[in-house]
């Protein structure tokens, strides 16, 4: 990594010299070639092409061994670190570039130990899958979010790399992400374990639901084990209610069990444990402080819907049932040119005015809005931009009648 | 030629692995390579009762059954079995897997040299329920003409296998999945298994290996051969695309 920066430093009096810029190349199925190779010649690629503008992603290499063996060469999470906009001269950058593989398989299912057994004890994916390719990029947060956790996680795995007392330093390797349904916790979590698992050029699993037998799946420990629990409530749900008289005993026994096999898992180095919950006050206490972090995850911003649009409305384009292509300005250059309405940007501003008027929609409905406005406005194999919006306006407006109506019901 | 019989050497190492060892007393050929190969996975997978007869037996009666010309002392069996279309149906979808596996095999073995195989049941390739190794490092290969005969080192490798009694005390298991990983040169253009350039071998799992050798020889076995220590690191682990299902009659 070290003489891949040493290569592209030229000019060390730039003041983004120090900045971090991750590369990722998605290597293709059946190629063979060593990583090294490939590493020469992405070098090679990004001192030909050295600025970019934010994230930035090549399909396409006019070098026919890039064509041979690399699917797509991406510059990624700029905008986690650069809150502004800006050229970024990656000669000047400390560059980490990450050369994967992505599994095709799966998940494979783990059945309970007895005969003919057909309950499934747990899902167990070899990342990076396929499955979750793009689906970090797909899931629209506050800056913050997204880095903090990976910031944390990568924390925990250094402190364990370095071996720092845990009597000493105490720290969980629990992750919480709390809030409302359709906010994207679980796809989060899978986008993180994959995420990492990237960017720590590690061999990768998420096992999800088992925690029995999870010590056999922590054995190797050069493998970064994810465990996802998804609605931890269910499973700890708070011991007072019992004192209460309104838990049955067995639940009781269910936290804590749980507790227990939480603390004896973040005896490993390799572990990390997801867990994602609706309901945060339902919790066990014992266990919200056994989470490190607690993140809080909320309805996606105006903002933050807009791009969810923008991305929903380019894959559309890309798929020519918006056709044809018309080029969207992002909320920032709309910023730019002081939301003044022209040829350029009337689309946009249709888009802006939508994404306004969509505020309180969880993420899940928002990915499926393009879906509905098709099936129930425009039915014809390729629409143009404008008939599109005005379909996803219209089907805006039933979401929120249909659930005034589900209000009045109850 | 006739084939001398060394005791089998059975060697149960920690964690429940058992090894076996067979050494070949001449040169074998790279073909005779792909048989062992194949006639060891069709054993487990019959040991393993991931298929309901020997695969010669099931592929020799499901193409009768094709042809359909049944002959009687079939009637029996065909009334039980197979006239539940189901069964019919997962028996081929398993030969057909099978068939196309060991063609990619046969092929691969002539592409490149192949010092291991594994054969994974159950679970994932990184985490398998049971792990069964080839390992064909002490290899020694040579042309059809010096090299001994293929079928009398099948039937020395099953004559050390039953003599090891390797499959009597195993726990029977469901039907599972069943992956093969072959490892190969990174450069030998095959195209029908998958490359997993991260791959390491479980250490989850029950595990045989079976070890194959060739003793009294001129020639170099695989792993003092000088191109595959030149670059050791260029010999990858490739993963069949397929993943072989078992099935059984009764359900």
């Amino acid at each position: 990594m070290d003489e891949a920066a040493d290569d592209l430093k030229q000019d060390p009096l730039n003041d983004c010299e120090s900045l971090q810029i991750h590369v990722e190349v998605h290597q293709k199925p059946n190629s063979t070639v060593k990583k090294e190779d490939i590493k020469g010649s992405i070098l090679r690629l990004l001192n030909r092409h050295n600025i970019v503008f934010g994230d930035y992603k090549w399909t396409e290499f006019d070098d026919t061994f890039l064509t041979n063996n690399v699917q797509s060469v991406a510059v990624v999470d700029t905008e986690l670190k650069l809150k502004e906009r800006q050229p970024i001269y990656l000669s000047d950058c400390n560059l980490f570039i990450h050369i994967f593989h992505l599994n095709e398989e799966g998940p494979s299912t783990e059945n309970l130990e007895e005969e003919n057994e057909n309950i499934i004890a747990a899902n167990h994916w070899v990342l990076p899958a396929a499955e979750f390719h793009g689906l970090w990029e797909s899931l629209v947060y506050e800056h913050e979010v997204k880095s903090d956790l990976l910031d944390y996680v990568t924390t925990t795995l250094l402190f364990s790399d370095r071996n720092v007392n845990s009597n000493l330093i105490s720290w969980n390797r629990v992750v919480l992400l709390h809030g409302p349904p359709g906010t994207g916790k679980t796809s989060l979590c899978k986008a993180l374990a994959q995420k990492l698992t990237i960017r720590l050029s590690h061999s990768g699993k998420l096992v999800t639901k088992m925690f029995q037998k999870i010590h056999e799946f922590i054995d190797d420990k050069d493998t970064l084990v994810f465990v996802l629990i998804d609605e931890v409530e269910s499973l700890t749900a708070a011991r007072n209610s019992f004192r209460a008289g309104t838990e049955p005993s067995d639940a009781i026994r269910v936290v804590n069990a749980v507790l227990t096999q939480i603390d004896q898992i973040k005896r490993f180095p390799n572990v990390v444990i997801l867990t994602t919950s609706n309901i945060t006050e339902k919790i066990d206490m014992a266990f919200v402080d056994r989470a490190d972090i607690k993140q809080y995850i909320g309805p996606p911003s105006t903002a933050a819907i807009f791009k969810i649009y923008l991305s929903c409305l380019e894959e559309l384009m890309k798929c020519q049932i918006i056709y044809p292509r018309q080029q969207l300005l992002t909320l920032r250059e709309l910023e730019v040119i002081g939301y003044v309405e022209n040829d350029v940007s009337k689309l946009s501003l249709v888009l802006k005015e939508i994404a306004r008027k969509s505020e309180g929609l969880s993420g899940r409905v928002l990915r499926k809005l393009p879906f509905l406005a098709h099936a129930l406005y425009v039915q014809t194999p390729n629409v143009a931009m404008a008939a599109f919006l005005q379909a996803l306006s219209l089907v805006v407006d039933k979401q929120f009648e249909e659930r005034a109506k589900l209000s009045d019901c109850v | 030629m006739t084939v001398a019989l060394a005791p089998p050497a059975l060697t149960p190492t920690a964690g429940g692995a058992v090894s076996v060892s067979v050494a070949f007393p001449g040169l074998v050929t790279r073909e005779g390579c792909f048989h062992f190969t194949c006639e060891f996975l069709k054993h487990v997978l019959y040991q393993r009762q991931q298929l309901p007869l020997p695969y010669e037996q099931l592929a020799c009666f499901s193409q009768r059954q094709l042809l359909a010309t049944p002959r009687q002392d079939e009637d029996v069996i065909r009334k039980v079995y197979a006239s539940d279309p189901d069964n019919n149906k997962k028996c081929q979808q398993v030969l057909g897997d099978l068939e196309r596996l060991f063609q990619h095999l046969e092929i691969m073995f002539s592409l490149t040299l192949v010092p291991r195989v594994l054969i994974l049941l159950g679970g994932t390739a990184v985490s398998p329920k049971e792990l069964y190794e080839i390992n064909l490092q002490g290899i020694s290969l040579g042309g059809t003409k010096e090299s001994l005969q293929t079928a009398a080192c099948v039937r020395k490798l099953f004559h050390s296998l039953f003599l090891a009694d390797v499959f009597s005390d195993l726990r029977a298991v469901p039907t599972l999945g069943v992956i093969v990983m072959v490892q190969g040169h990174r450069n030998c253009g095959i195209d029908w298994f998958r490359p997993k350039l991260n791959y390491k071998v479980p250490a989850r799992g029950r595990k045989l290996t079976v070890n194959l050798s060739c003793s009294d020889h001129g020639g170099a076995t695989l792993s003092s051969n000088a191109e595959v220590n030149f670059a050791l690191n260029d010999y990858i682990w490739f993963q069949a695309p397929v993943t072989v299902k078992g099935f059984r009659y009764f359900s």
